[in-house]
């Protein structure tokens, strides 16, 4: 129930976020778009409204998260996993229409809170590969912990900032992967 | 007291000879120069105060010249003397890779050297640790998705030719542009275990990951253009 309300009313704050951008976004707003009173949204987010902008990012972050594993989890090799994963990240940054609004227009909003974000973002990245390493790794003397987490620092990198690569390009995509993610870990 | 600190901790290492041609050549070495002495003086109020608390008037005092000298060598005033202390420090930083890297007499070495020295003056320089800190609304969108893939063209464009005794031109610009990318992403969010302006670090990271990556590249560059250019492959 408690969890709905949540739910819900974090929805509601980022339907707000997606028209207004954030930082005309208020509590008023979120309590109206979710039809409950402002007493409810001060009673889940009793910090106020920063506490409620920073959940709403953490909230979208989550969910981005979780499409990127219905995307990967039944990849059957490290490779596909890293390829499929990369593009399919990439691509949804591009067509995530409020992020890239609001990268146009309130970046410094924006990024501190998902730099932020980022730096528990990579941990859980790493965590995700740890198993497909375990399976996958062949290198000798391969220290499954450390390449988990120079993988999740590299995939995070190439997905909002793939430089020269185009990761549109599959066979890019795969030499990507087998050179600089890869090759040393396989 | 202070400040006579402060210019001490802020004042770039001095670089052996060949990097100080480069300095003088990009006018950045000259410290007598009056444009330098103003970049310097505001690079110290950068770093004390950050950007938006820093007025003409600050560096006015810093560097000891007349609002009127300022705006006779900047006349953009203090927007322009922070692109020029911006665009001064990347050709320091460059300058000083450029010396470590020169030096350096193999692929391991050029990629370890730049990588620490890379690593040791972003991690040490006193004006983005307080921009970072106190002001990241102001500096980190010049540092994310489309802002940071400029960063790593123009940087991999930088350090390319470094690699170029060893690699094909494209395998070298994406083996520079990876550098600079891992020592950004480890400088965005440090490592427990692993400080890249520690050389047994680095030493390790790029024997673990980047020189097999760097042989995959050129392996799968040679499986892709059928007629590979003759000798340049051919790697000690």
């Amino acid at each position: 129930m408690s969890a709905n309300v949540r739910e819900r009313l974090l929805q509601a704050t980022y339907d707000c976020v997606a028209r207004w951008g954030l930082a005309k976004t208020t509590m008023e707003d979120a309590a109206r778009a979710a039809g409950v009173s402002r007493a409810t949204v001060y009673r889940y987010f009793p910090g106020g409204r920063d506490e409620l902008i920073s959940a709403v990012v953490g909230w979208e972050f989550a969910r981005f998260f979780l499409r990127l594993y219905d995307e990967v989890h039944d990849a059957e090799t490290l490779e596909e996993v890293m390829e499929r994963g990369l593009v399919f990240a990439h691509n949804a940054i591009l067509e995530h229409e409020v992020l890239q609004r609001i990268l146009q227009t309130e970046p410094e909003i924006l990024l501190p809170r998902i730099t932020v974000e980022a730096n528990e973002t990579h941990k859980l990245v790493a965590a995700f590969l740890l198993p497909y390493l375990a399976r996958h790794a062949e290198a000798e003397g391969t220290d499954l912990d450390e390449a988990a987490d120079f993988l999740a620092r590299m995939v995070l990198s190439y997905i909002g900032s793939p430089g020269r690569w185009d990761l549109n390009d599959p066979v890019q995509v795969a030499r990507l992967v087998r050179a600089e993610l890869l090759a040393g870990i396989r | 007291m202070g400040a006579a600190e402060a210019t001490i901790e802020l004042t770039p290492c001095e670089p052996p000879d060949q990097g100080r041609k480069v300095l003088h050549h990009l006018g950045a070495g000259d410290r007598s120069s009056t444009r330098v002495r103003i970049v310097d003086a505001t690079l110290r109020c950068l770093a004390r105060q950050g950007v938006a608390k820093t007025t003409l008037d600050d560096i006015a005092r810093e560097s000891a010249f007349s609002r009127a000298t300022l705006y006779r060598t900047f006349p953009g005033g203090r927007d322009a003397i922070v692109e020029a202390v911006v665009d001064t420090e990347v050709a320091r930083l460059f300058s000083s890779l450029a010396v470590v890297m020169g030096e350096a007499t193999d692929l391991e070495d050029v990629l370890v050297a730049g990588m620490v020295e890379a690593a040791r003056r972003l991690s040490a320089h006193r004006a983005v640790a307080y921009l970072v800190e106190h002001e990241p609304g102001l500096i980190l969108p010049r540092l994310a998705f489309s802002q940071m893939d400029r960063i790593l063209m123009a940087a991999g464009d930088f350090a390319a030719p470094f690699f170029a005794r060893w690699l094909e031109p494209d395998q070298a610009s994406r083996a520079a542009e990876w550098a600079v990318r891992i020592v950004l992403a480890y400088l965005a969010d440090p490592a427990p275990r692993v400080d890249l302006a520690r050389p047994e670090d680095t030493r390790h990271l790029v024997r673990t990951f980047v020189l097999p990556g760097i042989l995959a590249l050129r392996a799968s560059a040679e499986t892709q253009s059928p007629n590979p250019k003759p000798n340049k492959g051919a790697v000690q």
